[in-house]
């Protein structure tokens, strides 16, 4: 009895608290609360990574708008899951934001991977940076030039790819099994750079990636761009089959692109910055701005494209939206990207 | 450019009033970082990296490579003088650092090792240079087949490490490939061994496992046995006794020019190989100092051989590791990778561009490596005196600043408190490896190859199928695994046979 008394009256003393300092944050003014405050801005991989050094490039700017001073905290772990999780349950007191692998967290949740301990739908998004481009590759050892050779070269190519459930090899076997492409993937690989390797050794014929990762080796020669997964590809892309073109042609043609639609909407979750759930509305909204200007602003879009680095800007908002039709497929292509992810197709 | 042009051009930048300053303080920092144990290259890279976003690319380079180049050589310091190897290349120097140290001959150990590093990183920074011309046919050499059979080769290496007590060496090293396959299976997404804690997902982080089986385990010992880290030594060697050592030590590593050649050749090698990593390196350099030594059974007991070898290769490694990164952009390891993107924000492009248009930054790398070193030896020098009159503080007071040391050094590197546990917890398990006579350092390179010959395998045989081992290549591999083999078991058999007669 007296054991209850005292955990109710600890639950009214720690509700009055949070009640009264919910007010008095929200009463302050949130570009006074974050002006010389600090965040916390989680990089959920090492640093010299792309996430890191995207984080690195923008923070300046992202300083400048908010009037705060921001922290880079690496948190590698667990395929990027670890530092996800992390802000996910960190205070929502708007001092902690970070930078996450957007499509591989959905991914993780949709297949229940153990530790995907975040709803990607409930974290309350900045905004978006960059969204991968995706692409296929074929070694210059393989003499497949174009996705028409990998489909009619008489044999059955392999295709290479990092851990099960990663984009690497979900791409592979998503695509393969919409193209019915002759292919066998061998996964397995501890980074994408070894897939590299091996497609110049002649081990494995052709890889998915990044655009931002294969350019250099494109431009070089060493191996040839034959698909990608833009719709409105620009650039070198505009030469180069889109898998939706090649799917339309083949027969049921539109069930297979609107599997690819789901596939193109993991995809563009890409690599956004996150808070908590529970962020006070005023502070979000401030953060939300200060984002959008930092991403906007000249001197950092100049230094982006100097540095090759792709910058694709989508809004708090958008972001939302973008989450949301990630996370709620149809049941049907569902359970096959669950199959895709656990390595059962 | 041609080659010898960009040499010069290499070499003029390298030591230029723009260039020279920053090499300077990025080796002294490396040799900081190195001197704290936990804090491995990787991590002075990564701290490096943030200040490379304002510099030009020959200062950058200078800079990043130069506190990634000391930092084995900050690593032997206080292997040799704490028994706590500063990062996992140092390990296999305290098979033989700490017993010299306990000898009263600690200045001739660092001097030795301070040398050996030298001279070490020179050869591999050399290697590098001679290869340019074939370097993507050299780095294309290795595939999964050839990279299993070479990292198990590197495995029986084992063998010549626990001669004297076979058995235990073998129960250890298996042991070490049993802790390596902790975590989440990269091929099947399966739980191994993880005992439902999640911060195991990720397997043991090699860090803190190294801080625990040797430095947590020394300054258990330490503490129960009670005195000084510096066993057998009455008092502190004085100033002038140690600068006579440290000169005799470097001598010791030019008389064994020979046999640093050799060492220096195996760290190179193996730094060629991807994803070996550097810690076996060291290792099998040991091993071999041992193997072609005539007075074996010195080793383990305070023999500088067994300080030069694994000090040689663990520099040498950097040569090696360059190449495949510099070659095609495609980097061999974590550290690697940070260079790769320090290039990048530098400007700079790797892969073939690099290797014809500007292959004076390459030079600026190589020179960055022998010049960092040399400056790394000198300092060192300097850091000797102070640091080895620690080692006569008694252990009431060393064991608790260095455990809060080590402490942090586990944390540091992930942020991640579990990882001090887990230093705890092996640190314990050590000593008992300790004190029961079992070979941590066979432990170790299970642990470490693990990851490597199960990775490969399972590559080898997916791409190549199961017959994998009859191509040419990783035949004649093979064969000259089960000759070395065959070898040692025979020296073993034929080393045991007299004892038994008596």
């Amino acid at each position: 009895m007296r054991r209850t008394f005292l955990k109710s009256a600890a639950a009214a003393t720690i509700a009055i608290t949070t009640l009264s300092f919910g007010t008095a944050a929200s009463a302050q003014d949130a570009g006074e609360f974050y002006k010389d405050n600090v965040i916390k801005w989680i990089v959920p991989y090492d640093p010299g990574g792309g996430y890191d050094e995207y984080s690195r490039i923008l923070i300046p700017y992202f300083e400048k708008y908010t009037g705060a001073r921001v922290d880079i905290v690496n948190m590698p772990g667990s395929g990027g899951m670890k530092g996800a999780v992390e802000i996910f349950n960190s205070p929502s007191d708007g001092r902690t934001v970070g930078i996450i692998n957007g499509s591989a967290m959905v991914t993780n949740q949709l297949a229940e991977i153990e530790g995907a301990n975040y709803k990607v739908g409930d974290y309350n998004f900045l905004g978006r940076m960059v969204a991968d481009r995706r692409v296929m590759v074929a070694g210059a050892a393989s003499g497949i030039k174009t996705f028409d050779d990998l489909m009619n070269n008489g044999k059955t190519d392999i295709v290479g790819a990092t851990g099960l459930g990663g984009s690497t090899y979900v791409d592979a076997v998503i695509t393969g099994d919409v193209l019915e492409v002759d292919q066998r993937v061998v996964h397995g690989f501890d980074r994408s750079g070894d897939i590299r390797t091996a497609m110049l050794r002649g081990d494995v014929q052709a890889m998915w990636g990044s655009l931002g990762s294969a350019i250099k080796g494109i431009k070089s020669g060493d191996h040839t761009l034959i698909l990608h997964g833009v719709k409105n590809p620009t650039g070198i892309l505009a030469d180069v089959p889109s898998i939706y073109d090649i799917a339309m042609k083949m027969e049921g043609g539109d069930r297979r692109v609107q599997i690819l639609e789901s596939w193109d909407a993991l995809s563009a979750v890409g690599r956004p910055v996150a808070a908590p759930p529970g962020v006070p509305e005023d502070r979000l909204a401030f953060l939300r701005d200060a984002f959008a200007k930092a991403m906007n602003d000249p001197e950092f879009v100049a230094m982006a494209s100097e540095n090759d680095r792709d910058l694709s800007y989508a809004s708090g908002e958008d972001m939302a939206r973008i989450a949301k039709a990630a996370t709620e497929l149809d049941a049907d292509i569902e359970a096959l990207f669950v199959a895709a992810i656990r390595g059962e197709i | 450019m041609t080659i010898i042009e960009g040499m010069m051009s290499g070499f003029s930048q390298s030591v230029s009033l723009e260039v020279f300053p920053y090499l300077f303080v990025g080796s002294i920092f490396g040799l900081i970082i190195g001197v704290i144990p936990g804090l491995s290259g990787h991590f002075a890279m990564a701290m490096a990296v943030t200040f490379l976003y304002t510099m030009e690319p020959a200062p950058g380079i200078a800079f990043l490579l130069g506190a990634h180049a000391t930092v084995a050589q900050g690593g032997g310091l206080t292997a040799i003088l704490f028994s706590t190897p500063g990062t996992g290349q140092n390990a296999a120097t305290l098979l033989d650092g700490p017993p010299m140290r306990d000898k009263g001959e600690a200045g001739i150990a660092v001097g030795a090792a301070m040398a050996a590093c030298f001279l070490g990183a020179t050869f591999g920074a050399l290697v590098l240079g001679l290869l340019i011309p074939v370097l993507r046919e050299v780095v294309l050499f290795f595939g999964p087949p050839e990279v299993f059979i070479l990292a198990f080769l590197a495995l029986t290496f084992v063998a010549v490490l626990g001669k004297e007590d076979m058995t235990r060496s073998l129960i250890a090293a298996l042991l070490g490939l049993l802790l390596a396959m902790i975590g989440v299976d990269n091929v099947t997404n399966t739980f191994r061994f993880t005992m439902n804690i999640d911060a195991l997902g990720d397997g043991l982080n090699l860090v803190p496992v190294i801080l625990g089986l040797f430095a947590v385990a020394e300054m258990i010992d330490l503490w129960v046995r009670g005195g000084t880290l510096a066993r057998d030594v009455p008092k502190a060697l004085s100033a002038r006794e140690t600068q006579a050592q440290i000169f005799q030590g470097i001598g010791l590593a030019f008389k064994n020019w020979w046999l640093v050649m050799r060492c220096s050749a195996i760290g190179t090698g193996m730094g060629l190989i991807p994803g070996l990593g550097s810690a076996p390196a060291s290792f099998v350099a040991y091993g071999h100092a041992k193997q072609s030594s005539p007075d074996k059974d010195t080793f383990g007991k305070g023999n500088v051989k067994g300080v030069i070898g694994p000090e040689a290769a663990n520099d040498a490694v950097e040569g090696g590791a360059l190449a495949s990164t510099l070659a095609f952009g495609i980097p061999g390891s974590s550290s690697m990778a940070i260079l790769l993107s320090g290039l990048f924000i530098l400007g700079l492009d790797t892969g073939p561009q690099m290797l014809n248009q500007n292959v004076d930054i390459v030079f600026v790398m190589i020179f960055t490596i022998i010049i960092g070193n040399f400056i790394g030896t000198l300092v060192g020098m300097f850091l000797v005196n102070p640091l080895s009159r620690a080692t006569s503080i008694r252990a009431s007071v060393m064991v608790p600043v260095l455990m809060a040391v080590i402490a942090t050094g586990a944390f540091a590197g992930d942020r991640a408190i579990f990882d001090i546990s887990i230093a705890i917890v092996f640190g314990i398990f050590g000593y008992a490896m300790k004190v029961l006579n079992y070979s941590r350092s066979a432990l170790l390179i299970g642990f470490v190859l693990g990851f490597a010959v199960e990775k490969n395998l399972y590559l080898a045989l997916l791409l190549d199928g199961p017959l994998f081992v009859l191509q040419p290549i990783p035949m004649m591999l093979a064969m000259i695994t089960v000759l070395f083999l065959g070898w040692n078991i025979y020296t073993i058999v034929r080393d045991r046979k007299p004892r038994i007669s008596k």
